[in-house]
């Protein structure tokens, strides 16, 4: 009895082997399809479509006019340009209150407080000028800009405007090997890099994702924004006549970051043909409905999921910064502090890339946050250049309200326009910040492309700097 | 010399040492793993081999082996003896015969190099061109139990992206009714079912002129220097030689497709159409994404928008809009329907 069902078995799973041949390649399709002829076939019977829906009117008109030859760009580019200006416009005010809270009101009540209690002035000068001070400043500059960028972007997206951008881009970044939606990751970027690395989620194709994850930090961010305009202003306004002054350096900027597009634009390329390419990669794109955008739910998670949490790490990541800031300037060794130490021995090389040794130094140490790299140099400027009464002291950051007491400590510092426009660039092409570095590992769980993402800037930033410098001591 | 000199030349002599004789790490131990390797490699290609001129019913020489690994004939001729003395191979007359563990080894390599193969195509963007080249470097890096978890991993798949059957763990293979397409007569039509993946220069111009498993072809012309057929609506020139390569059966006749092919891609704003069907070039993620969104056999599909540059598309299907790309619609076919 038990035999004969044994070889009856043995018999099934043969003719199931021999089937298994027979039913070939496109089985899983053939299963597919048959789900879905079953579920139309279902609906067909239950469901009952009452008209024509009315949104279809309105959403094809608005389709047409953003898509259109004529009135696509154009529209895009006059709402992108609204969304900066309103922010650059808008930030200012909350930006200046929060700066005259946290840094001139806060700042030297604590050191009262410090010397009120009897703390020695190394424990004083380590946490409210290192720790607190590097803290303040990320969200004194960070916070206004973004809390307003990201919920218009935000409302933007929820109308469902912006993968008609992504539509409407895409033949560009698929030249490039890339997603048209890198094109609103890149964006994003521009309000702050861990964010667009963060949005980079909306791309589904795995290599188009980590391309436009490597390649974000080619737009410049929040953090970046004021140094490119404070030393357009200092070094090229100053070229041009005086009533043309604010024009040249606002397109000196606008250079910056064209040069910005154009090496994503190339990195992305050359990424999707090198080592990116045996990657999996697909494309598509949904174009949902338009509908009115949810405001108070749009503020609350743009508030709350982005700024906050980008903030929060950047905070993290600045406190200790801050630290190590104060604490290279104020050890000493051999009679001179640690910070002109390592500054004298990075001046060669910094001189030959058309930078300095102060900016070098600034930008090891002010890895955290790109925000803190301007009063960086200020500070080791002032202290380098042994300029007396300047500034708040060894290892206090500190900034200038006006733009020409700021050009003349530079200019002291042995500043030319060489330096200038080489730290333009590379404020452009250096490592992401160490939020951003943070968050590319956390997003794509690979060391591997973490390092590519925070070394391949780097290494142009380098090449260019010194291409650059090459070539103006050539010419002159 | 002082004593402190004395310690570093030991600790460097040492160093040295330790670099050269370390057990598995040292240059050494790499080297031997490496020679065992290249053995290993050797012995099973000379495998393969026999075995692909069996299925062939071609006889096996020891010059035949020299000349396909690329080595002597003294030593083709030792690694044969050698295999003949671990029970893989056994000599008849002037030729070798696989024996029945000889076969089931070559089995193992050979559905590794086509496991890998489905995965190349199916999980990555690897061309097409490099399937082969990379599965003949990892077929000897893949464990039979790796070789089973990256089987269930791709979900059993039963051929290759050639069309070749993958053999099952315990080596079974289908027994196969192909033809090749230089034996079909003018007018005839069929599926194609297998491209031969070697010589890789001769595979690569097929992928190029748009060949590929469960290819729809019609004869149009048989001459001796020239094949012409015609596939999804094109028509494609072949020399002799490379048609040899591709193999093909009858289909039933429900199964061919016929009427003129259009492609999604053809579709001007407005116009409607019924998938008929995915191109079997659009493989893996691209064809599940394809899939999940609705674009399936049935499915009516109209084009909503065209963008900028009228590359990609907008197309409604399912209620939902989604565009895709030039390169994408061209491989979804239809049927079409006159619009409202």
């Amino acid at each position: 009895m038990s035999k004969n069902v044994q070889s009856k078995a043995e018999s099934i799973i043969n003719h199931a082997r021999g089937l298994r041949w027979q039913v070939g390649e496109s089985f899983h399709d053939r299963a597919i399809e048959a789900l879905y002829e079953e579920a139309t076939t279902i609906a067909g019977k239950s469901v009952i479509i009452a008209g024509e829906p009315p949104r279809f009117n309105f959403d094809r008109t608005l389709d047409r006019l953003v898509t259109s030859r004529w009135t696509g760009f154009p529209i895009m580019f006059l709402l992108l340009a609204a969304v900066f200006w309103l922010t650059i416009e808008l930030a200012n005010i909350p930006s200046q209150m929060i700066a005259g809270l946290l840094l001139d009101t806060v700042h030297p009540a604590l050191k009262e407080f410090g010397v009120w209690i009897h703390m020695p002035g190394w424990l004083s000068g380590l946490l409210f000028d290192g720790m607190y001070l590097a803290g303040a400043w990320v969200i004194s500059v960070m916070l206004p800009p973004m809390a307003i960028f990201f919920p218009m972007f935000t409302l933007l997206e929820d109308f469902g405007y912006l993968p008609r951008v992504a539509f409407n881009l895409d033949f560009m970044f698929r030249k490039a090997g890339a997603h048209g939606k890198q094109a609103l990751t890149m964006v994003m970027g521009y309000g702050c890099n861990a964010a667009g690395v963060v949005a980079a989620r909306i791309i589904d194709s795995p290599r188009e994702r980590l391309i436009a994850i490597i390649t974000n930090n080619f737009s410049i961010c929040n953090g970046r924004w004021p140094t490119q305009i404070l030393i357009a202003t200092i070094f090229l306004g100053a070229l041009a006549p005086p009533h043309l002054a604010g024009m040249a350096s606002a397109l000196a900027v606008v250079a910056v970051v064209l040069i910005g597009v154009f090496f994503m634009f190339v990195v992305s390329w050359g990424l999707s043909r090198t080592v990116l390419r045996g990657e999996a990669s697909t494309f598509s794109l949904e174009l949902p409905p338009y509908r009115p955008p949810r405001i108070l739910q749009t503020l609350y998670t743009s508030v709350i999921d982005r700024t906050l949490i980008v903030l929060w790490r950047a905070v993290v990541w600045a406190v200790p910064a801050g630290a190590l800031i104060w604490l290279v300037s104020n050890i000493s060794l051999g009679g001179q502090s640690l910070a002109e130490g390592v500054i004298n021995w990075l001046n060669p090389a910094g001189v030959l890339i058309g930078l300095n040794g102060v900016i070098l130094l600034a930008y090891v140490i002010a890895i955290p946050a790109n925000e803190i790299v301007i009063p960086t140099v200020l500070m080791l400027t002032v202290l380098a250049a042994k300029m007396a009464g300047v500034g708040s002291g060894a290892g206090v950051m500190f900034e200038f309200d006006s733009t020409e007491a700021t050009a003349m400590v530079l200019q002291a510092g042995g500043w030319t326009i060489l330096t200038g426009i080489n730290l333009m660039l590379f404020s452009l092409l250096h490592n992401p910040c160490s939020t951003t570095i943070y968050t590319i590992y956390r997003e794509t769980g690979s060391v591997k492309w973490t390092a590519v993402a925070t070394l391949l800037p780097v290494i142009l930033g380098v090449i260019v700097c010194f291409l650059v410098a090459q070539v103006w001591r050539m010419a002159g | 010399m002082n004593p402190g000199e004395m310690l570093i030349g030991v600790l460097v002599l040492l160093a040295g040492a330790s670099a050269l004789f370390w057990p598995d790490r040292g240059l050494m131990a790499r080297i031997k793993t490496s020679k065992l390797q290249a053995d290993r490699e050797r012995v099973e290609d000379a495998l393969k081999h026999l075995y692909d001129m069996e299925a062939k019913g071609l006889p096996c020489t020891p010059e035949g082996i020299a000349d396909a690994l690329s080595m002597s004939a003294p030593e083709s001729a030792n690694l044969l003896r050698r295999l003949v003395s671990i029970g893989l191979l056994k000599a008849e007359g002037g030729a070798f015969r696989l024996t029945s563990e000889g076969r089931s080894y070559a089995l193992r390599i050979i559905r590794v190099h086509r496991l890998w193969e489905r995965y190349l195509a199916d999980e990555t963007a690897v061309s097409e061109s490099d399937w082969h080249l990379e599965a003949e470097k990892k077929e000897h890096l893949i464990s039979a139990e790796e070789a089973a978890a990256l089987e269930r991993r791709l979900g059993h798949p039963a051929y290759d992206p050639h069309g070749d059957p993958i053999p099952s763990a315990a080596g079974e293979l289908p027994e196969v009714s192909w033809k090749s397409l230089t034996a079909l007569k003018e007018g005839e039509i069929a599926g194609i079912v297998h491209i031969e993946d070697e010589p890789p220069a001769y595979y690569a111009q097929l992928a190029a002129q748009g060949f590929y498993p469960g290819l729809q072809v019609r004869v149009i012309e048989l001459r001796t220097d020239r094949i012409t057929v015609e596939a999804n609506g094109n028509e494609i020139a072949l020399a002799p030689v490379l048609a040899a390569n591709l193999s093909v059966v009858s289909l039933p006749a429900e199964q061919i497709k016929s009427g003129i092919v259009r492609t999604l891609s053809m579709l001007r704003p407005g116009e409607r159409g019924i998938v008929t069907g995915i191109s079997q070039a659009c493989r893996g993620l691209q064809r599940r994404r394809l899939m999940d969104l609705g674009v399936v056999p049935g499915a009516v599909i109209e084009v909503a928008m065209e963008s900028v540059t009228r590359d990609p598309v907008a197309y409604s299907v399912r209620g939902a809009t989604i565009a895709l790309r030039k390169q994408q619609a061209d491989m979804i076919f239809i049927e079409e329907k006159g619009g409202e």
